[in-house]
């Protein structure tokens, strides 16, 4: 299954589940990536890495190892 | 006892997730007379205070770190956590204020659930409804009222409207309170899991369309979705899920200002601009302050006569007074440029743009806050640290910060430069300031990635980093709240480092005046100038200051130096500024039609070693102090707070021994690199 960390610049997915086992999951459920949620990769930092999303009417910036435990649809 | 007093009122607690609006709303509640408490064990910084005279009932508030979640991610965060539900010195609040971004409600509504949840006595503030209305949306308080079952109130932080509403509310719920039991609330982390946490939010989603409608502006629709349209952002589907969209500006904005290309170059050139607008507007404001004191220590020793108390006052204290405020100007303006920067939300997209090359050296883009702080001050950038979650990234950005160009740094290199370089060319002397700064950013960066790589035996601890940072959307900064903050923090650096330096200055002046404070000397057929040159060296020579420069002779040799410059290094361990205040002592300067520093220039330009009839003062020596400036921990204060920042005596140790030894051995390098090129 995609991960959100392979998103495209500019390109939207919805969110289907956290991995639960990475250690920063249950910040990201408490920032707002839920299930069922629309993300949109919206900025690229520099060297490719921390990548930002929006989410939930919001831009959050997370690097892309936590963007991994975000699956997606 | 005051504090028995404050105890005794009514505890306010103000929480919220951060960029919420909460400093601002507790600089409307406090006015201006809060301070900044910490309390013993924890790692943790309040701002306390009574609430405003004006709202005529007397309450403590308290303001509290920006939190997502009442559920710890880090043990630091527990200790925060766990003082908001019982503050270890201030009890449990009679009353939680949150403070909720109305245009994030189904984020920010999480941390009002576990208040209440927790039983809290909760009070919502909702801001941010400007922002709501750009998006082309309207809330009611009243149906969100009804949802949660406690009293909403809009607040407008921009013009402070319904702040008078939110103080009436909080006086009626404190009134109300006396009444009954007081709530102990509970905490919820043990009934933590995913489900809760995804059924909150699928709640708060829904909440968030019954409270909230579109405004009927049609116009304003249309223009909302050509943008949305244009930034190929949104797509249809979201129009149901209409909270969800995003602010067009900021997206705008952002396309530039994290563009590949222009975000790393504007990065850079606001940094450049942060710095040398310091300068700028600092200097003329540090050249009234320095030639006031240099006057008034010169007026002093005019007026009480040649005795040991009017030499106290002039040199001992007022020219000790003057150094401590002479750098205030730069404080104050670093404070303010950050705070703008900060409110603004640029400074969130700059930890993003420089997390990836920070995390190569082991540091985290969240320490590019602390460290742009320590520019100003070691003390405040250290304590800013604990916004980083991971222990050791957060033990490593306390580690180099000392090593950040600090503004108690800047009136040695001011008066070092300037020896250097000639008055009539200042901006050789910039350039050099420059040379220092770009010296002292590749040196720490140079320093984390060592000891970075060496971590497991200077740094225990866990290692799962992690980046999760907001980029809120832009806004016009606040002015009024930044100068505050500003103040308030150019405050608490004077307040700790004023007596400090005040009790240095007396002590070094007991030193160098004393046992031989009344010399005899062969006065014929000298003028009154030259009576009190020969009695200042004659007093100096046999002083105490001179017996412990003997001793400490040995080390000063090696690095082209003497006894005299030893005692001023000595003393600047207590703060680096006192080096030029010491040295101003030393060389008995006393402000005359002169500023002080142009004085001392002339008394430097002069000092030779011993009888030898070399020169103290040169190029190479010079350049061998600032060398050692940029990298020695003489800041006792500093150590102080990395002390208790860290928990123990190891780290600021380490880095006292670390980062002095390098200091020594450069210094020594570059003063006798340079001799052998031939340039003394």
């Amino acid at each position: 299954m995609k991960t959100a960390a392979e998103l495209k610049f500019g390109e939207s997915a919805t969110i289907y589940e956290i991995d639960k086992s990475h250690p920063s999951s249950r910040r990201i459920l408490e920032v707002g990536f839920t299930p069922g949620q629309e993300i949109v990769l919206l900025n690229i930092s520099i060297f490719n890495d921390p990548i930002a999303f929006s989410v939930r009417g919001t831009v959050i910036a997370i690097r892309k190892n936590e963007a991994n435990c975000i699956r997606i649809l | 006892m005051k504090t028995q007093v404050i105890e005794d009122l009514p505890l306010i607690t103000l929480i919220g997730p951060p960029n919420s609006g909460k400093t601002t709303l507790f600089n409307y509640l406090s006015g201006k007379n809060y301070k900044t408490v910490n309390y013993p064990g924890a790692t943790v910084e309040y701002s306390i205070s009574k609430i405003q005279k004006k709202f005529n009932f007397e309450a403590n508030i308290l303001d509290s770190p920006g939190i997502i979640s009442l559920v710890p991610n880090s043990p630091d965060e527990k200790i925060s956590i766990d003082s908001l539900y019982s503050h270890p010195r201030y009890g449990i609040p009679d009353l939680v204020i949150i403070t909720i971004d109305s245009s994030q409600l189904s984020r920010h509504l999480l941390l009002a659930k576990q208040l209440i949840d927790s039983s809290f006595n909760v009070l919502i503030a909702l801001t941010m409804v400007d922002l709501l209305q750009r998006k082309g949306f309207e809330i009611s308080a009243a149906n969100l009222k009804d949802e949660l079952n406690c009293d909403v109130i809009i607040i407008d932080g921009r013009t402070g409207n319904g702040v008078d509403d939110l103080v009436k509310a909080i006086d009626k719920n404190l009134k109300n309170l006396q009444a009954q039991e007081k709530n102990h609330p509970n905490q919820i982390h043990s009934n933590f899991n995913v489900n809760y946490l995804l059924n909150s939010f699928t709640e708060f989603e829904q909440i968030e369309k019954r409270v909230t409608s579109q405004i009927q502006h049609s116009n304003r629709k249309i223009n909302l979705n050509k943008a949305n349209r244009q930034l190929k952002v949104l797509n249809n589907d979201l129009s149901q899920n209409k909270n969800s969209q995003l602010d067009i500006t900021t997206l705008k904005i952002d396309k530039i200002l994290l563009h590949k290309v222009w975000g790393i170059i504007i990065f850079f050139l606001v940094m450049a601009i942060t710095f040398t607008s310091i300068f700028w507007f600092a200097q003329p404001i540090m050249n009234i302050i320095d030639s006031s004191f240099g006057f008034l220590s010169f007026e002093s020793h005019e007026l009480l006569g040649n005795n040991w108390f009017s030499d106290f006052i002039a040199n001992g204290i007022i020219s000790g007074t003057g150094a401590v405020l002479v750098f205030v100007p730069q404080i104050l303006i670093l404070f303010l440029i950050l705070g703008l920067l900060e409110d603004t939300g640029y400074l969130a997209r700059g930890a993003m743009l420089i997390d990836k090359p920070l995390s190569k050296i082991g540091l985290n883009g969240r320490s590019f806050v602390p460290m742009l702080s320590g520019f100003a001050c070691a003390i405040p950038a250290i304590l800013a640290t604990r916004t980083i979650p991971n222990k050791r990234e957060r033990l490593l950005t306390i580690f180099i910060i000392p090593l950040m160009s600090c503004s108690a740094r800047l009136p040695v290199y001011a008066l070092l430069l300037a020896f250097l370089f000639p008055a009539n060319e200042s901006w050789i002397a910039g350039l050099g300031l420059a040379s220092i700064y770009i010296l002292s950013i590749i040196s720490s960066t140079t320093i984390a990635g060592l000891v970075n790589k060496f971590r497991n035996r200077i740094i225990n601890a866990e290692d799962t980093s992690s980046f999760i940072l907001e980029l809120p959307a832009y806004r016009m900064p606040k002015f009024s709240v930044v100068l505050s903050n500003s103040y308030h923090s150019a405050k608490l650096y004077f307040k700790k480092a004023g007596p400090i330096i005040l009790v240095l200055s007396g002590i070094i002046w007991f030193l160098t005046y004393f046992p031989n404070n009344n010399p005899k000397i062969d006065s014929n057929n000298l003028s009154k100038d030259q009576i009190t040159q020969l009695e200042n060296s004659e007093r100096l020579s046999h002083s105490y200051a001179a017996d412990l420069g003997k001793f400490i002779q040995p080390v000063m040799s090696p690095i082209g130096m003497d006894w005299r410059i030893g005692v001023s290094l000595i003393s600047a361990f207590a703060a680096r500024e006192v080096f030029v205040s010491s040295l101003a002592l030393i060389f008995k300067v006393t402000g005359n039609e002169h500023t002080l520093q142009t004085s001392m220039l002339h008394e430097m330009r002069k000092a030779t070693i011993g009888n030898t009839g070399k020169y103290l003062f040169t190029p190479a020596t010079i350049t061998g102090l600032i060398i050692f400036f940029v990298f020695a921990l003489q800041c006792m204060s500093t150590m102080a707070v990395s002390r208790k920042e860290t928990g123990s005596w190891r780290i600021p140790l380490i880095q006292f021994f670390l980062f002095t030894s390098i200091a020594y051995l450069f210094t020594f390098l570059a003063v006798n690199g340079l001799r052998a090129f031939g340039i003394n």
